[in-house]
């Protein structure tokens, strides 16, 4: 089974957390890199840089700024690749970020599929094009009576558009937020708890990584997904060596 | 016609084998919700038939194949049976027809069904899932309470308890969490989390108020049930085993804990020929049983304490020092300051009285006992024992409208009367 896991972060971690994880971070990816565990992992540029994305009455309405107005963010994600929850938590109760940060463990709906595109982004090769995440936001009211089904479908459409520009990275709905759980590791003792690190009504329903010439672009693409007409897509750009 | 001997086979049978039942189904079919049907209607076939076919050698064993024939039906039904049966393999449930018993007996597999409830335990207490949840799913499908009793349980809609009960379960299966005893490693952590749970049952009947005594009542048994469950299964842990003693040394006491009025009544207090003297037998050689293996828990030393209390033959005989120093070490493991509260009473009572109220004052600052009616209750307690009835007459004020319950409420009222009209001090213990 395929999972996200989101980095929660409050801010610039403190020194001494930074430097505990410069050197630790690579010792664990190589383990759970070798063990199969990690399929690939990257981390997002600071909030400040995020657009979030709605269209309205045909009309595309960015505003600058992270859309959850919480103290938390996400600050990074790996995906995985376990047999079950429990390994998913060992995995990531074992990374020395989860010391500093929650993070939070969600199953993919499923249906991800990791491509070459994926593996380029796996090894930060971003000679094709920076890549941006779309965080589709859902929850509260929708800004029009939403169907489902009709909204998953021109998801798939959209992704197959961006696949066939040679834009698409990685991307599919999230399990809900019952499904999620959140780790903390505190004074060596792993805390889980239920539910996703960010505690709004909203919630992250899916993520799409694409590839892009820049921001504008990557407004764009945010704007031609169906979600951004019922509620609002967060686009963010990982960061690039 | 069902006979009076039928009907209480098959109460016994639910008691003692519904958990069996469905912790067996669900690793064979690995659905929820089907196990629980299917349990149930073996129960009922169990009504229909044995008043003829005579009450099965091993009904845990009848019961289990009726519910597996019955699982077998439903998913040849379904679009996803094949696909299940198939993937199930040579673990594929025993054919429709063949004798329940014999099969049972001919497969040899008590030692797996055993190994099903414990994995059905440690899955219904998975630290992932919400804690109401997991309490809530350990009743369901362990004690096979039916969704409105647990509902009535915990003062919920039924219609809540049935969608947090639906929930749960959904994050069980999406999120993947495994049906398995956790290995090694994981082991003491995850058995601190099933016997939190536990526990957490058996307080939630433990501090009943009024209205729901009866049910409240049955979860104290329900968690007493369930602990000796996981000790047997478990026969190693001397955590299971304190947690196990802990609960029958309370539970020794619920007779004389209530006034006729509905009053609580201290330890010290209580009319001690009331307390169930087998149960604190059982507690005690429990908790000697759990000592021996020299591995202290949080649970064997809040046994140890229940123990000093249950030793005393009356209140003036309790050891107060021992007490106080289980306290100490107890706030090792857990350094709440509740424990600290619960320390500085054994201290005073042990004989520094002065002690006892200085822990106190040093908690007064903790906002996390601001709204805990036990802080003001007990500086009153010891500012009473004191002799200063003025000041403990304020503390008791204060204490009074954060106490939870109707019960612990008059006691404090009652207390609040003698000290508002004492005029002579009175030092020593009542």
């Amino acid at each position: 089974m395929k999972y996200v896991v989101f980095i929660g972060s409050e801010g610039l971690p403190v020194p001494e957390a930074l430097a505990v994880m410069q050197r630790e971070l690579p010792v664990w990816i190589e383990e759970m890199d070798s063990r199969g565990v990690r399929l690939l992992g990257r981390e997002l540029e600071l909030p400040q840089t995020a657009a979030t994305v709605r269209v309205r009455g045909g009309e595309t309405l960015v505003t600058d700024g992270p859309f959850a107005e919480t103290k938390e963010f996400v600050a990074g994600l790996d995906i995985f690749e376990c047999a079950d929850l429990d390994e998913a938590i060992e995995a990531v109760a074992k990374s020395p970020v989860s010391r500093y940060h929650p993070m939070e463990i969600r199953p993919f709906a499923a249906g991800l599929r990791l491509g070459e595109a994926a593996s380029e982004f796996a090894r930060e090769d971003d000679s094709a094009g920076t890549p941006y995440l779309l965080i589709m936001w859902m929850g509260g009211t929708p800004a029009a009576p939403l169907d489902e089904a009709a909204v998953m479908a021109e998801s798939e459409a959209w992704r197959q558009d961006l696949q066939a520009r040679g834009l698409q990275v990685l991307g599919n709905a999230l399990e809900g937020p019952e499904a999620a759980t959140t780790i903390r590791v505190r004074d060596g003792q792993t805390l889980i708890s239920d539910g996703p690190f960010i505690q709004t009504k909203e919630f992250i329903a899916g993520i799409d990584v694409v590839r892009c010439a820049g921001r504008q672009q990557a407004i764009e693409l945010a704007a031609a997904h169906p979600i951004a007409r019922y509620h609002a897509i967060e686009v963010r750009p990982f960061c690039s060596e | 016609m069902t006979t009076p001997a039928v009907q209480h086979a098959v109460d016994t049978a639910f008691r003692e084998e519904w958990g069996r039942v469905v912790a067996t189904l669900i690793r064979r079919t690995g659905d929820w919700d089907l196990a629980e049907e299917c349990a149930q209607e073996a129960f009922t076939e169990a009504l229909r038939r044995w008043p003829a076919d005579g009450i099965p050698h091993r009904p845990g064993a009848w019961l289990t194949t009726v519910a597996g024939h019955r699982a077998i039906d439903w998913l040849r039904r379904g679009a996803r049976g094949a696909e299940l049966l198939e993937q199930a393999g040579r673990e594929a449930l025993p054919p429709p027809g063949t004798d329940g018993e014999a099969m049972a007996e001919l497969s040899g597999e008590t030692g797996d069904i055993e190994d099903d409830r414990l994995r059905l335990i440690f899955t219904c207490c998975h630290p992932a899932l919400p804690l109401e949840g997991r309490v809530a799913l350990t009743l369901r499908t362990l004690a096979g309470l039916s969704t409105a009793e647990i509902a009535r349980a915990f003062l919920v809609p039924e219609a809540t308890m049935a969608k947090r009960l639906t929930r749960t379960k959904a994050k069980i299966a999406v999120a993947r969490i495994p049906y398995r005893v956790p290995p090694a490693h994981l082991l003491p952590e995850r058995t601190a989390g099933v016997l939190a749970v536990l526990y957490l049952l058996f307080n939630e009947g433990h501090s009943a108020s009024s209205g729901t005594e009866l049910i409240r009542a049955s979860l104290c048994e329900e968690a007493i049930r369930l602990a000796r469950a996981l000790h047997q299964l478990m026969p190693d842990e001397p955590e299971a085993m304190g947690a196990l003693a802990l609960m029958l040394l309370h539970h020794s006491r619920r007779h004389a804990r209530m006034g006729g009025d509905g009053e609580l009544i201290t330890l010290e207090e209580q009319d001690r020929d009331r307390w169930d003297t087998a149960e604190i037998q059982e507690g005690l050689a429990l908790l000697a049983a759990a000592l021996r293996h020299r591995q202290a828990g949080p649970y064997q030393l809040q046994a140890a304490i229940a123990a000093c209390h249950a030793r005393a033959a009356t209140a003036a005989d309790t050891d107060w020092p021992q007490i106080a120093s289980l306290y100490a070490l107890l706030e090792r493991y857990m350094p709440s300051p509740v424990v600290r509260l619960n320390r500085a009473v054994a201290v005073a009572m042990a004989g520094d009285i002065e002690a006892g109220l200085a822990i106190v004052d040093e908690l007064s600052g903790d906002p996390r006992l601001a709204r805990y009616h036990l802080l003001e209750a007990t500086r009153a307690d010891l500012l009473r024992r004191r002799g200063d009835a003025a000041a403990a007459a304020a503390a008791y004020q204060r204490a009074l409208p954060l106490a939870p319950s109707t019960a612990e409420r008059r006691y404090l009222q009652r207390r609040l009367r003698e000290t508002s009209t004492s005029h002579r001090p009175h030092g020593t213990p009542s």
